[in-house]
């Protein structure tokens, strides 16, 4: 049974003059143990996808869903109380800014030991528990890389720089060793050695303690290298899912082709000083969407039938939604 | 944390020194004669006034007559009133702590009544209780204080006669003014029945007291709601539910402390208008306090009182205002240490 399994999960925002479709039909999947990657330019609706599995909706967002669930157990019909305790003890979110994730009146210990469930404290005793959770806070910071834990725990949000912040952020979504991690873009904007260590920890993590990771990027190559299986969302649809190294040999969908064919360390028979294939225009703003596949009027093989919405196919474990996709003759 | 306690202190002095230049113009300013404006004396005849010049070295320089000034402030010889010919260093004394209680009982209420009903309205924004409250706010916010004093005067003491109708305390009760505090008075005072002249002060103090707090409640419900949805529309509000915190864990570890450091700065400015309703209130309900004496003084164009009057008045002023920055730059963590200090 998967971890977290969501199927057309639609996410609708009402902006008070109008109700914007966000999320249209979403289906994701994480298996105990897997490292899926969640793929898609700014703007087609990752962190919220991110979001909404953490249950911290405004008012005005309108979540339904054939099938949300937490190991087997509905998230958006059980008690507020029950979600919170999953959230609690077994999925760890990262978020994608990570200062402003983190409260500027709080230093950063305490909020890290807030995160921290009380199974995993030891002692009875106020002092021995306290002695405890310090004990692992420090541990837990040592172990995403942040060395100097004494000044940094004793320091407020607005003293650190961002990937100590963002560290800290992976430390808090570790610390109470989660069955699945969430992780928005964690490693957005570090360099690459610091990136690499963050990588390394995570893709250990998953080995030894078998944790899902929901890998949320937009950095193909780190995506490429640590995750198995890979979802690519454009403008709030799902357009393709599958493993990792069949879409990365054969993408059946043209916008997952056009990204791939982007990303230069991709394409190997690249030849020198030559321009990079990209798709015409940009990603539509969530108050402009076009009907239908959205990627339609950027799309290559776009199609009069591609104003309806195209059905899910699927191939084995490999599935798309693309009326004509890469694999069957243009019509 | 000295350096910072030293650069207010500057900012304070610095303040104090300009007000105390303005209310030494003013002896120049007021359509009298600069040393009756000075002392509160009419010089009867030449003899007095030459020698109450050359006291007040009133011949020398601008710069030396100031300086004198600033050291005859600080001596505490503050001049007499032209009409009651009373130091008025004793009479400020006597109104200010008057006022200052009104408007700590005030404040009192206002933040009492104030933060609780804005973060209740604030966490419920938009729902029907919210726009009860905010209109409600809303409402009392634009209500005229003068005239809610007199509509309570109406009401409470004339119609019903339920609370009394001017000044602090009844006459039958002999208090010597010991610190200018009522409260404080009546527990020192001798030979008083103590409880009953606290119940009947207490009693005065209800309707000035309401009508004041009034209107600073409604702008501090509004200020506070606001403050409140600001701060849980932050993405630190969403990562702490994503961390599965309770919504009560949430409001009291980063909700409620993140939304009441902006305020602290507005409650400063809100102690002003407080304080000068207060003086308005003070003159409708006989209220002995520093507002009533200076409307007094206008009246009686007591000039030297009015000078002593706006010095003392705006010294409180600058004093509560740089205090609460002081506090809320020592309790702000994110405030550095070492910023420039403005109020």
């Amino acid at each position: 049974m998967p971890l977290l399994d969501i199927k057309n999960l639609t996410l609708e925002i009402d902006t008070g003059t109008q109700v914007i479709k966000a999320l249209d039909k979403i289906n994701l999947t994480v298996n105990s143990g897997e490292i899926r990657a969640l793929v898609g330019e700014s703007g087609s609706g990752k962190s919220l996808i991110v979001q909404a599995i953490s249950g911290a909706t405004p008012p005005n967002w309108n979540i339904t869903a054939d099938r949300m669930s937490w190991n087997g157990n509905n998230l958006l019909s059980m008690s507020e109380q029950k979600r919170r305790q999953i959230l609690r003890k077994d999925i760890g979110v990262v978020f994608q800014h990570s200062i402003a994730s983190l409260d500027p009146s709080v230093t950063l210990g305490e909020q890290l030991e807030e995160s921290l469930p009380d199974q995993l404290i030891e002692g009875s005793w106020f002092w021995q528990r306290a002695q405890s959770r310090r004990k692992v806070v420090i541990n837990t910071v040592h172990k995403v890389g942040i060395k100097d834990h004494e000044h940094y725990l004793r320091a407020y949000p607005h003293q650190i720089p961002t990937d100590i912040g963002q560290k800290l952020m992976l430390a808090m979504a570790l610390i109470s060793q989660p069955k699945m991690l969430i992780a928005d873009d964690p490693t957005r904007g570090m360099e690459t050695t610091t990136k690499v260590q963050v990588l390394k920890l995570l893709s250990r993590l998953n080995q030894t303690r078998s944790l899902g990771i929901l890998f949320v990027s937009h950095d193909l190559l780190a995506i490429a290298s640590m995750s198995h299986t890979m979802t690519v969302l454009y403008c709030g649809q799902t357009v393709e899912s599958g493993k990792m190294k069949h879409i990365r040999k054969r993408p059946l969908h043209p916008y997952t082709k056009a990204l791939m064919d982007s990303a230069p360390s991709f394409s190997k028979d690249l030849p020198p000083k030559s321009q990079l294939p990209t798709l015409a225009g940009t990603i539509p703003t969530l108050q402009h969407l076009p009907i239908g596949c959205r990627l339609g009027p950027r799309c290559p093989r776009a199609q009069r039938a591609c104003v309806n919405v195209p059905a899910v196919r699927k191939i084995h474990d490999h599935s798309y939604s693309c009326h004509f996709p890469l694999h069957r003759e243009k019509v | 944390m000295i350096r910072i306690l030293f650069r207010y202190s500057i900012l304070f002095s610095l303040t104090l020194l300009s007000l105390s230049a303005l209310s030494f113009s003013l002896i120049y300013l007021f359509p009298a004669e600069p040393v009756t404006t000075l002392t509160g004396i009419m010089p009867q005849n030449l003899m007095q006034h030459e020698a109450l010049m050359n006291q007040y070295h009133l011949n020398n320089s601008i710069i030396v007559q100031f300086a004198d000034y600033l050291s005859e402030l600080f001596a505490g010889n503050w001049g007499v009133s032209l009409i009651s010919g009373q130091p008025l260093s004793e009479e400020i004394m006597l109104a200010l702590p008057a006022t200052i209680e009104l408007s700590a009982c005030a404040m009192f209420i206002v933040i009492l009544v104030g933060i609780p009903l804005g973060c209740y309205s604030g966490l419920r924004a938009y729902s029907a209780t919210d726009f009860t409250i905010n209109s409600i706010s809303v409402t009392a916010y634009s209500v005229p204080v003068f005239w809610l004093a007199v509509l309570f005067i109406l009401t409470f003491s004339l119609q019903f006669g339920w609370l009394p109708l001017s000044g602090r305390i009844n006459l039958l009760f002999d208090i010597p003014p010991k610190t200018g505090f009522l409260m404080i008075d009546i527990l020192l005072a001798e030979n008083v029945d103590k409880a009953a002249a606290f119940s009947d002060a207490l009693l005065h103090l209800i309707l000035p007291v309401l009508s004041i707090a009034f209107i600073s409640t409604a702008s501090m419900i509004r200020i506070t709601r606001r403050s409140i949805i600001d701060v849980l529309n932050k993405p630190f509000i969403i990562a702490a539910r994503s961390k599965g915190l309770s919504s009560k864990q949430i409001f009291f570890r980063h909700v409620l402390r993140n939304a009441l450091l902006p305020i602290l700065p507005l409650m400063a400015m809100q102690i002003t208008t407080l304080i000068t309703n207060a003086m308005i209130v003070e003159t409708l309900f006989s209220w002995p306090g520093i507002g009533n004496w200076l409307i007094q003084a206008i009246y009686q164009r007591d000039y030297s009182a009015l000078r002593m009057g706006m010095l003392a008045v705006s010294t409180l002023v600058v004093m509560i205002t740089i205090a609460i920055d002081l506090f809320n730059r020592l309790i702000d963590p994110s405030r550095e240490k070492y910023e420039s200090v403005t109020i």
